[in-house]
């Protein structure tokens, strides 16, 4: 059953369909092999809806609406101006730039489509400018969003540490390792693209330009503020922080430096709308395919077939790695984590294994997933905002998917990258 | 968003004519009315994400000076959302902008190119009206059910309201699509988008 | 055949305990086999609920303060100090409640669902970050509820600021601070860790969560008299099984807690503090009737009197 599916989602795919009929005919295909019929259709609309339903989506529009009018207007230039007057001559300075604040915002905001609207709308045509393919700037801004899942707060390690019953506070310090050396990976694969692609570099800035840089900016630098501090301040819940970055936006932009009158307020507004449809028929579709997946217990049936009782430590956290990456290459992660981690926890148990090393783990094939084709929400959303075609938006990842799985492997032989830090904080 | 000069690495997809929200697919009366839908369809996009922003800011607003949480904020994002997103996959219908991976489509010669977007039009037609009949009929037990919103207190119906609605609109776009297609002589991408024509993509 | 049973916590968590022992029961009696869904694979709450009224699923667990939406009466387990604070009585009353064995699979029906059992899940505790020893120490406290007017209405009674959050973003906002407080069954603050991000549990004794399982009407009235009483038995033994299991379960996931952070402040509160608690009850009450009318009334009477009634078998 499951390969039929599979089957006839993939061909629907590549003929040229929208992405939601893929999505929508293997779930209804779903639907009418397990019940024999259209009976219990309504059932899949309730899933389409609950899966566009959960209120920290909200984000993602917010997010939308709040870039976009940063874009059309004055913040967001002023802030990569300044950002370039300090890394403008350096090779690669800001594609690293880039790297770094889709870290910064996707770890502040939890949200990887977030982040990658909110980081990638403003400087992706700034890294065309500066000389970078278009395939490197989406990929780059597609995997680096990513990272946000590894660092907390993380919403998939709240739900693994919940089903899994371990400490939420050792998962999100065990998170930052990673997340860090992935940020430190890309980055330099950012500056050898740059030296091999060879990107041109500015002249450095003198003290006096970057002063005035940094002046330039200092309204437009109440975002990051409103969103770090107000987030980690305990002010805002990150879907708020989004609506206050809108607020924010709207007075810097229509009152302020008067960069936009109100019709293109609407503009935005409406254009805003078409995206976050556009992306969330998908997934609502998604949900519905996710919920056939998860009623016809597809992977109980797959693990069940392999054996994992009585492998070695390592032989399950490859199994884990790869189920997970699998799972999530095609299912929404969080469906992903609740059915999944129930059936490793007898075999992680008597293997011994630390569960925060097994959740980072989780939490890294999740993030890894959602950037990876054929199905993934980052991807989507990219498409979606920048107006590029898929395949545009998948070609470059094959470096940074290489990248994290390499990643991967080395957390299950180097266990340290993820427990140093929660070693250190939590030693008796 | 705004377009920007690409440096792309491959090949450029075909280029594209966007009509506008002024132009219909349909003759006469039926004509205008699909025009009043657009434009609707547009209010909703527009009006659903401002009312977002106004609803989520005010609950923080509250919440601070105050000291009163909007206790239905939540329930109200919900709403919006749906709307928005069924309001929205009919808009994008018509403009094209559904995501696809289009990469052997656009290696294909244009007739080609044309029957294939017959067929992917009609089937797509057929599976929103198939939806739009199980969205139809999921309202109908919600009706019978009369579970309310908890803080709100308002039938949950009313927010289904949009799905068959949105299907049907959407439903319409992809036949209209497929019906251009075969009357005209052009490649219809859409029902205002078509191929072949212009030097940019209309920014909407 | 193969049954379908969702519920909405996760496999270890009590509701998931009972499931397990349902399933067990019919297994080893019955020629049938039962599938488990846990929390979130197949939706949330209300989702699994409506899946068991079209008969895609057989079981179904939901609490009665999410079935409020569908059946406004079964917000009564959010009333405060409706039920009793002490286990055995309790237990008692859920025996013997003429509210829950007999006015309210009424009810049930009306929605398509046969109501098979109502148990109790562990006493409700709040989690601060200050002490709390009276509704003043909750002033301008930002306390999560789940988006129910009852409980918004009892958390302002309480004196604190009630404040609906999104159940995912509950660990997050306790820890940078946007909220300051939630409230959950022991082993449920033990399982979510929330007490990782605050400093002091509080228990108050005014509510043990309260859950059911139903089953989808249809089905059940078309099985043979022989599987009906399976079920019925299977039940019992779970409802048993479960009220044994519940027995000292608050007491060992505050244990745990302590265990896992000894610096947690731990505070049952006296008869006598309980008392301003207490006497916010009534607008509670009043804000539920007007609500429900005369049938929610009905109920709120009848589960007084089975209080009454359970105080005196249990003295
Ligand atoms: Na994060
Ligand atoms: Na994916």
């Amino acid at each position: 059953m499951a390969l039929t599916i599979f089957s006839v989602m993939i061909g629907l795919l590549l003929i040229g369909f929208p992405m939601m009929i893929p999505l929508i005919s293997g779930a209804t295909l779903g639907f009418v092999l397990i019940f024999g019929g259209l009976g219990q259709m309504e059932t899949m609309v309730q899933q389409m809806l609950a899966g566009i339903r959960p209120a920290s989506l909200i984000a993602v529009p917010m997010f939308i609406f709040a870039a976009d009018i940063m874009t059309r207007g004055r913040s967001a230039n002023r802030l990569i101006d300044m950002v370039m007057a300090f890394v403008g001559h350096i090779r690669g300075g800001l594609a690293v730039s880039t790297a770094a604040a889709c870290t910064m915002f996707g770890a502040v905001s939890g949200s990887t489509q977030a982040t990658v609207v909110a980081v990638g709308s403003p400087l992706r045509p700034r890294m065309l400018e500066a000389g970078y393919k278009d395939s490197f700037v989406l990929a780059l801004i597609v995997n680096a969003s990513d990272i946000a899942f590894l660092i907390p707060p993380s919403i998939g390690m709240i739900i693994y540490g919940v089903v899994s019953n371990t400490s939420i506070a050792e998962l999100f310090i065990a998170g930052v390792g990673p997340g860090l050396l992935i940020l430190v990976l890309f980055s330099a694969y950012s500056i050898i693209y740059a030296k091999l692609q060879d990107v041109p570099t500015e002249r450095p800035a003198t003290w006096g330009e970057r002063a005035r840089a940094v002046q330039a900016a200092l309204w437009p630098l109440g975002f990051p503020v409103i969103i770090i501090g107000g987030i980690y301040g305990g002010v805002f819940s990150p879907t708020e922080a989004a609506a206050a970055c809108v607020l924010y936006a709207l007075i810097l932009e229509l009152l302020i430096f008067r960069s936009i009158d109100v019709a293109e307020v609407w503009e935005t507004a409406k254009s805003t709308g078409l995206i976050t449809a556009v992306v969330f028929i998908l997934i609502g579709a998604g949900a519905a395919f996710s919920y056939v997946i998860s009623f016809a217990q597809i992977p109980q049936a797959i693990l069940g077939s392999i054996g994992i009782d009585g492998m070695s430590g390592i032989g399950v956290l490859f199994v884990i790695s790869i189920a997970f990456f699998i799972g999530c290459m095609f299912v929404d992660p969080i469906v992903v984590i609740l059915i999944l981690v129930p059936i490793f926890a007898p075999v992680v148990k008597s293997a011994g294994l630390d569960p925060v090393l097994v959740g980072t783990i989780v939490t890294l094939q999740v993030a890894i997933g959602s950037a990876t084709p054929p199905f993934g929400c980052d991807i989507f959303t990219a498409i979606a905002v920048f107006k590029r075609p898929y395949m545009e938006v998948i070609r470059g990842t094959p470096p940074f998917i290489m990248i994290l799985l390499g990643v991967s492997v080395a957390l299950i032989f180097f266990p340290q990258i993820a427990l140093f830090l929660r070693d250190l904080a939590f030693a008796d | 968003m705004s377009e920007t000069p690409v440096a792309t690495d491959n090949a450029p997809a075909p280029k594209t004519k966007d009509l506008g929200d002024d132009v219909s697919a349909l003759p006469g009366v039926l004509g205008i009315v699909d025009l009043a839908i657009a434009r609707m369809e547009a209010v909703f996009l527009a009006l659903g994400v401002l009312l977002m922003a106004l609803n989520t800011v005010s609950n923080v607003v509250s919440r601070y000076v105050f000291n009163e949480s909007l206790y239905f904020s939540e329930e109200l994002n919900q709403i919006l959302i749906i709307l928005i997103t069924f309001a929205g996959i009919s808009y994008a219908a018509r403009h094209g902008r559904h995501i696809r991976m289009s990469a052997i489509y656009d290696q294909l010669p244009p007739p080609a190119r044309k029957w294939l977007m017959v067929l992917i039009a009609s089937v797509t037609a057929v599976f929103m009206f198939g939806l739009c009949y199980f969205a139809f009929s999921y309202l109908q037990t919600q009706m019978s059910r009369g579970r309310v919103l908890p803080a709100l207190q308002i039938p949950i119906w009313w927010t289904v309201v949009w799905l068959p609605l949105g299907f049907f609109m959407t439903g319409v776009q992809y036949l209209l699509t497929a019906i251009k297609n075969i009357i005209e002589p052009d490649v219809y991408l859409s029902t205002s988008v078509l191929e072949g024509y212009g030097d940019d993509e209309l920014e909407i | 055949a193969t049954w379908r049973y969702a519920f909405e916590e996760a496999l270890e968590e009590v509701q998931g305990k009972f499931a397990q022992k349902f399933k067990e029961e019919i297994e080893a009696n019955t020629d049938h086999t039962v599938q488990l869904f846990p929390f979130g694979t197949l939706g949330e709450s209300d989702d699994i609920m409506e899946q068991a009224q079209s008969g895609i699923l057989n079981f179904v667990d939901q609490s009665p303060g999410f079935t409020g939406a569908l059946i406004p009466e079964a917000q009564v387990f959010f009333v405060p100090y409706l039920l009793p604070q002490d286990q055995d009585t309790l237990n008692e009353f859920f025996r013997s409640s003429v509210a829950i064995n007999e006015m309210f699979p009424k009810l049930y029906a009306e929605q398509g669902l046969q109501l098979l059992t109502m148990f109790p899940e562990g006493e409700v505790c709040m989690t601060t970050q200050d002490p709390v020893h009276s509704p003043d120490d909750l002033n301008e406290v930002k306390f999560r509820v789940m988006t129910n007017p009852l409980l918004v209405e009892s958390y302002k009674a309480f004196g604190a600021t009630p404040t609906p959050l999104p159940w995912g973003e509950v660990y997050g906002a306790l820890q940078t601070g946007i909220i300051q407080g939630q409230e959950n069954p022991g082993f449920f603050l033990e399982s979510t860790k929330m007490y990782e991000v605050t400093d002091v549990i509080t228990c108050i004794g005014h509510n043990n969560f309260t859950t059911a399982v139903m089953a989808n009407k249809d089905f059940y009235d078309g099985l043979s008299e022989d599987d009906q009483k399976a079920i019925d038995a299977a039940i019992e033994a779970s409802f048993d099984y479960i009220l044994d299991y519940q027995q000292g379960l608050q007491d060992e996931s505050l244990e745990k807690i302590k265990e896992a952070k000894p610096e947690m402040q731990i505070n049952i509160l006296s008869e006598d503090e309980r008392k301003p608690f207490m006497e916010t009850a009534g607008d509670v009450e009043d804000a539920f009737i007007e609500m429900t009318g005369d049938g929610g009334e009905e109920i709120l009477n009848q589960m007084k009197k089975d209080l009454a009634t359970a105080e005196q078998a249990t003295q």
